[in-house]
């Protein structure tokens, strides 16, 4: 006990002589560096050759250029991938906004019986997590003929507890004087929905639309179970195409790298665009 | 919470509203996750062909499986890993983002920017910057420390990369929640806290790591699931649940078990086990959330 309390002493001292706001800028930019490194340098490693790549501590840029990422978009089908990865995640989050939305209107600003009953089946669905129910959900797709189709892929995903419970927070929290007025106006529930709430809750379904656009982009073990057919499959699978076929002889390391970028770079944009209605939408969650 | 004038109340109209949620639920949550209880009592013969109904068969081959055994352990050990290594690290960069107070935007993108990365592209990077022969990473590391990287053949070794690109993918939806909890400390118990000659890790650890407790709990659980469910992508991409089975984690298994050996009765048990354990994380969840309320933390 006694040699601790002087070891943390004589840490306190070392740090109280440096300022404190220089220590925490070098911490942070040390962090950020190890964080980003990889990132930073497969960018350097997807513009170089084979050879180049070979000699391991060569870190200057290639002289490929940017011909592993055209390699990579026509030869190993990336460009299809992505399109397909793109379909799918704006069919996903559009399909989600849209439905949870008018279950939330139903949820906040009609009277009718069990609403409780049916806020606790939504919200129960949490437990279900498409490992614990991926077999017979694989086999659902085969009986329904929906195996490679974009159906597929985005059918199980449409329907969300999350983004229901969100809207409904958000609803709630939307002052009743309003409610009020709309109601003696007589408008219609979809009208009141589309010139009143949406206006109104335009940072909250950003957020969710921000959420599910990456989550719906990163989906690796769903599409590799959905979808043998490669013309119809998405970008993360794509990765593991790539990695497989770039091996014969000496691996084309530059050309995987290239392939790993683009599958990063549209949820990495995305949420460089919009992480306040994101980091907002995560605030609320925690509440 | 207030309850809110309800100027609706046409109960066909509700349902209307309600519908599409509730068939998409129905047919592509509810349905096959009670299908899996059921599918878990047969055994499937000759590549899916033939189903006996075997009871508890399926539970009792599991409990007797020495593979499924270490499966389990090192499942459990890996998110304890990943838990633990997660949390700290994230701990200590978000109170160093909420001690320079910039507010949000570049520092703060820069930390959080892992959110975003596709697990998949996390593991084929890390495949060739901690390749055995070619990583830069690798290079350094032998260079600088006596330790020779040869996770293809070491199980231990593959086992630890694994953690660190899982650790390292998680890290920013950590510092998201964590970041937001530290601003949420009330401004007058942060002036108690700046006292003299108190060093920034005591402080950390003393005042405010009590203080974001709940979010800590959340996340901890968050984690937890996160290891078992999302680390699917690294395992297929990195080491395909070797060298000899220390990677074979519960999902790979579960996997491997249904697509690639098609004993889909035994893998819908898999799945059960999977199921009560994320309810056992939630329902831990909610009861510990439910004490901090009372508390008014």
């Amino acid at each position: 006990m006694g040699t601790k309390t002087q070891q943390t002493t004589v840490a306190d001292a070392v740090e109280t002589r440096l300022p404190g706001n220089l220590t925490m800028h070098a911490g942070l930019v040390g962090a950020i560096a190890l964080m980003s490194a990889p990132l930073v340098l497969a960018l350097v490693m997807s513009t170089q050759t084979t050879t180049e790549v070979y000699q391991v501590t060569n870190l200057g840029i290639g002289s490929q250029g940017l011909s592993n990422y055209q390699t990579a978009l026509t030869e190993y089908g990336f460009a299809n991938y992505m399109l397909n990865s793109l379909v799918m995640s704006v069919v996903i989050v559009v399909g989600k906004v849209t439905l949870s939305l008018l279950a939330a209107l139903a949820l906040v600003y009609y009277d009718f019986p069990f609403q409780r009953g049916v806020f606790m089946f939504v919200l129960l669905t949490l437990l279900l997590p498409v490992p614990v129910r991926i077999v017979p959900l694989f086999q659902l797709m085969a009986d329904l003929g929906w195996t490679n189709t974009l159906l597929a892929l985005t059918g199980p995903y449409i329907a969300s507890a999350t983004a229901v419970f969100l809207f409904r927070q958000h609803f709630m929290s939307i002052p009743s004087s309003l409610v009020e007025a709309a109601r003696l106006d007589g408008v219609g529930p979809l009208t009141f929905l589309v010139k009143v709430l949406i206006p109104m809750s335009r940072g909250m379904i950003a957020g969710v639309a921000v959420i599910t656009f990456i989550y719906a982009w990163n989906q690796f073990l769903w599409p590799l179970v959905a979808v043998t057919d490669k013309s119809s499959q998405v970008v993360q699978v794509g990765i593991r195409y790539i990695q497989g076929s770039a091996q014969a002889g000496l691996t084309r390391w530059g050309l995987i790298m290239a392939g790993a970028v683009l599958a990063l770079l549209p949820p990495l944009l995305v949420l460089i665009a919009l992480h306040r209605p994101l980091l907002e939408t995560f605030a609320i969650q925690q509440k | 919470m207030s309850t809110q004038t309800k100027p609706y109340d046409s109960i066909p109209q509700a349902a209307v509203l309600l519908l599409p949620t509730a068939v998409v639920l129905v047919a592509f949550l509810y349905y096959p996750g009670l299908e899996t209880f059921r599918l878990s009592l047969y055994e499937t013969l000759f590549l899916g062909q033939q189903t006996n109904w075997v009871g508890l068969g399926n539970f009792a081959e599991l409990a007797t499986s020495s593979a499924y055994h270490n499966s389990f352990l090192i499942t459990v050990l890996f998110a304890a890993i990943v838990v633990v290594g997660t949390l700290s690290l994230s701990l200590v960069i978000s109170y160093m983002l909420f001690h320079v107070e910039v507010g949000s935007s570049t520092y703060l993108v820069a930390a959080i920017w892992p959110y975003a990365l596709p697990p998949a592209v996390a593991a084929i990077l890390l495949n060739f910057l901690l390749h055995p022969n070619l990583g830069i990473f690798t290079h350094y590391l032998e260079l600088l420390t006596p330790f020779t990287l040869d996770w293809f053949n070491s199980g231990p070794q593959a086992f630890g990369v694994v953690a660190v690109v899982a650790i390292w993918k998680q890290l920013g939806y950590n510092i998201i929640f964590l970041v937001a909890a530290l601003n949420n400390v009330p401004e007058s118990l942060r002036e108690t806290a700046r006292i003299d000659g108190v060093g920034h890790l005591r402080l950390l650890y003393k005042v405010y790591i009590p203080l974001v407790s709940p979010t800590l709990v959340f996340l901890a659980v968050m984690n937890t699931i996160y290891s078992f469910f999302s680390t699917f992508p690294l395992v297929d991409l990195m080491t395909s649940g070797g060298p000899s089975d220390a990677t074979n984690f519960l999902i790979f298994k579960l996997y491997r078990d249904a697509f690639e050996f098609s004993s889909l009765g035994l893998a819908s048990a898999e799945s059960v086990v999977l199921f009560v354990l994320v309810a056992i994380l939630m329902y831990g969840q909610i009861r510990l959330s439910d004490e901090y309320a009372q508390y008014g933390v």
